[in-house]
């Protein structure tokens, strides 16, 4: 009687378990795994050859939306324009770190994304973002249908404030790849410690200055604060950092003199060209020459 | 065996049954392919269809707010299509290629990926297309595929919902685009190239005013009717390879008209040649209103002067089809030219370029002109100078446009909204300047 009662559980398991789904080892094609696919162009072509094959850098201009703010209305660049951008990235970024510190050194921490925008990316309050970046991996550069260099054609003065700006995004963004590999020294964070804000958006440069930091975005935090100083003493160059420092008179609103934060410049000034040669041996000064040249070449 | 046996091994069987019947049982599925196969099938189809059309799609994009505009789609079978528009003359003229891209985003997706035409109705940066900074005209370059027939595609914008039709093309259609018919057709804008401020189309015998803002798309035609009153008609419009088609179809009283087919661009003369109806007319420039608005400028004084408000330019004079004719944004920190009515009470007004201050947070008047209207009984307004709140310049914009304004056959007045007003040359209506109440 029990033997019978257990046969009939037995009967239903083995019913229950020859319920097997199809082999699981068929699988579909897919459609857009391993990412997106299209008829090579030359520009491809460009990318991969000065790029991805000497730096393991891609380049995305094809639109992705998934790259940038859902929320924004952006539009892809034109393919003219990549070219000349990426040129002038090389030359201005990759080429004087290249120099500098060698192509081990290059390889080994730069972001291996860039995505490229054609617009701006409007903000709300009408201001627009020219430039964000994404842990270290990853930068977007916007309004290269607005890029141009010298060398092109139509070209005037204030055409340089896009192609400075995206210059300055990339330099600050690689800051931080470094301060995060090596901590920046822990005196930098002191050196004008108390007036670090979320609210520095209602701060102008020239305010920000007269308290010793070198834009307001610098006023944000510590980390962005080293950031901002190597980026902006590499794109001013050192008389266009000097000129900054000499250009600061009277006294802030928060009771910092015009020679206190004269002096607090410098001295992060020092603190940045120290960290340069201790932590990753790179002449700073020798650095900034060949970035400030890089732009003087592509720029005035 | 007792009765419990029995229930036990019918319990046992039951439970069995129940395994064997649900457990085993294959899943529904309304389909016999599985997602990812007919996903890759309808891509397929959809490029097959795109890249097989010799001559090319017509698109037909119809933004958020209602805009129509058209463009010639060429696709070929390695990701590029080269693109023709109606948005500008430029865009009619010259094809251009750029990237596209079938991917599956949910469902079967066609993706404009790099700057086209296309992506110029799309641009955040208003100075493109005219629309509002950080959106453009709303429109898209991201489209889900809706349907395929076999000469025409829907799809439906994945951003804004901008409705997009594939119509398959002719080797006729193809070749308007490239013989510039199309271009042909925007001529229709010069009509803001004529230097008078007054263009008149002539239907029938009757004249008619025609005002266009080739931004929005939308025409006004002000007409006087039999009883001598004014009329007003305002519709958008949109391009066509023959001329430009109302929205809303424009009836005159005698006949209705559905658009405009428009011939030639006559630039010596500064006329448009175009049918009505298949009779040829043109639109070209007048001096004078068609009826002049006699009690306009005592209204325009008198709205500022009794609200203690004035009156403001940014833009100053233009002169003979130049904007800011006498350059005043080019006086560092300008910001806009003033008229001020009654400014000395029972005296004079005031006319003078406003400044921001050094510190960037207010305005300023550095010197002014003190000019006095007067009207006269044919619906103009004269000016003349009764002195300077020194130290007004002896020469430059601010010289130059007080110059304008002391015009001595003086200005008729146009109401454009209940607080802003035209004043235009009665000379040859070839200067005018656009003001706007402050209050």
């Amino acid at each position: 009687m029990r033997l019978k009662f257990l046969l009939i559980l037995l009967l239903g398991s083995v019913a229950l378990f020859s319920c097997r789904k199809e082999d699981p080892l068929v699988v579909d094609d897919i459609s857009g795994l391993g990412g997106d696919t299209w008829t090579q162009t030359a520009l491809d072509k460009w990318l991969y050859d000065t790029l991805v094959v000497p730096y393991n850098i891609a380049t995305k201009y094809k639109w992705d939306q998934s790259e940038l703010d859902l929320n924004k209305n952006i539009v892809p660049p034109k393919e003219e324009k990549v070219i000349p951008v990426m040129r002038s990235v090389k030359r201005v970024w990759m080429d004087p770190y290249i120099l500098q510190a060698g192509e081990l050194f290059f390889k080994r921490y730069s972001p291996k994304l860039f995505v490229l925008a054609g617009s701006a990316n409007w903000n709300m309050d009408g201001s627009i973002t020219l430039g964000t970046a994404e842990g270290g991996r990853k930068i977007v550069l916007y309004l290269l249908n607005d890029f141009k260099n010298k060398t092109m054609p139509g070209y005037v003065p204030g055409d340089s404030a896009v192609p400075k700006q995206m210059f300055h995004v990339i330099h600050h963004e690689f800051a931080h790849i470094l301060d995060q590999t090596i901590r920046r020294p822990v005196e930098f964070d002191n050196v004008t410690k108390g007036f670090y804000t979320a609210d520095w958006i209602n701060t102008d440069d020239y305010s920000a200055r007269q308290d010793g930091y070198v834009t307001a975005y610098a006023l944000s935090s510590p980390g962005e604060d080293f950031a901002e100083m190597v980026s902006i003493m590499l794109i001013e160059g050192k008389s266009g950092f000097d000129d900054i420092v000499n250009s600061i008179t009277g006294t802030s609103v928060r009771g910092t003199t015009a020679a206190e934060a004269k002096a607090k410049l410098r001295q992060k000034e020092s603190l940045v060209v120290n960290y340069y040669k201790q932590a990753w041996n790179i002449d700073f000064y020798t650095l900034q020459l060949r970035v400030r040249n890089a732009i003087i070449n592509e720029l005035y | 065996m007792n009765r419990k046996n029995y229930f036990n091994i019918g319990a046992a069987l039951l439970i069995s049954c129940v395994f064997i019947f649900s457990a085993c049982k294959k899943y529904d599925t309304a389909f016999e392919e599985s997602p990812d196969q007919r996903i890759n099938t309808a891509l397929k189809k959809y490029e097959s269809a795109l890249t097989g059309s010799a001559a090319g799609w017509n698109g037909t994009i119809r933004t958020q707010n209602g805009s129509i505009y058209h463009f010639h789609f060429r696709f070929n079978n390695s990701n590029r299509v080269s693109m023709f528009s109606d948005f500008n003359l430029e865009t009619a003229t010259t094809a251009r290629e750029s990237s596209y891209r079938l991917k599956s985003l949910q469902t079967p997706a066609l993706l404009f990926d790099t700057y086209s035409y296309l992506h110029m109705l799309s641009d955040p940066d208003a100075a493109v297309n005219g629309g509002d900074y950080g959106v453009g005209l709303a429109s898209d370059f991201e489209f889900s595929l809706d349907s395929l027939a076999a000469d025409s595609i829907l799809l439906t914008g994945r951003v804004h919902g901008t409705k997009l039709t594939l119509v398959k093309a002719t080797q006729a259609d193809f070749d308007a685009w490239q013989n510039g018919r199309w271009a042909t057709t925007l001529a229709f804008e010069n009509i803001n190239n004529i230097q008078n401020y007054f263009r008149r189309l002539n239907i029938g015998g009757v004249n008619y005013e025609v005002r266009i803002n080739s931004v929005t798309r939308t025409v006004t035609f002000t007409w006087i009717d039999g009883g001598g009153n004014t009329r007003q008609f305002t519709t958008s419009y949109y391009y066509s390879a023959t001329g430009i088609v109302f929205a809303t179809p424009f009836n005159t009283g005698t006949q209705t008209l559905n658009g405009l087919e428009i011939v030639s661009w006559d630039a010596a003369n500064a006329v448009l040649n175009v049918k009505v109806s298949g009779t040829a007319t043109t639109i070209s420039g007048a001096t004078k209103p068609l009826k002049v608005d006699l009690s306009a400028p005592q209204r325009w004084w008198q709205t500022a002067a009794s609200s203690g408000g004035y009156w403001i330019s940014f833009d100053g004079f233009h002169v003979n089809g130049v904007n800011d004719a006498f350059n005043l944004k080019s006086i560092p920190n300008y910001y806009f030219v003033v008229y001020w009515p009654n400014y000395n009470p029972g005296s004079n007004d005031l006319f003078a370029p406003v400044f921001i201050n050094a510190a960037g947070n207010g305005l300023e008047l550095l010197y002014g002109a003190a000019p006095r209207a007067q009207f006269t009984a044919d619906g103009r307004a004269v000016f003349t100078n009764l002195g300077f709140y020194p130290p007004y310049p002896s020469s430059g914009p601010a010289r130059q446009s007080l110059n304008q304004l002391l015009l001595p056959q003086g200005y008729y007045f146009v109401q454009t909204s209940p607080s802003s007003y035209d004043m235009v040359s009665s000379t040859d209506a070839k200067a005018w300047i656009s003001l706007d109440l402050v209050q």
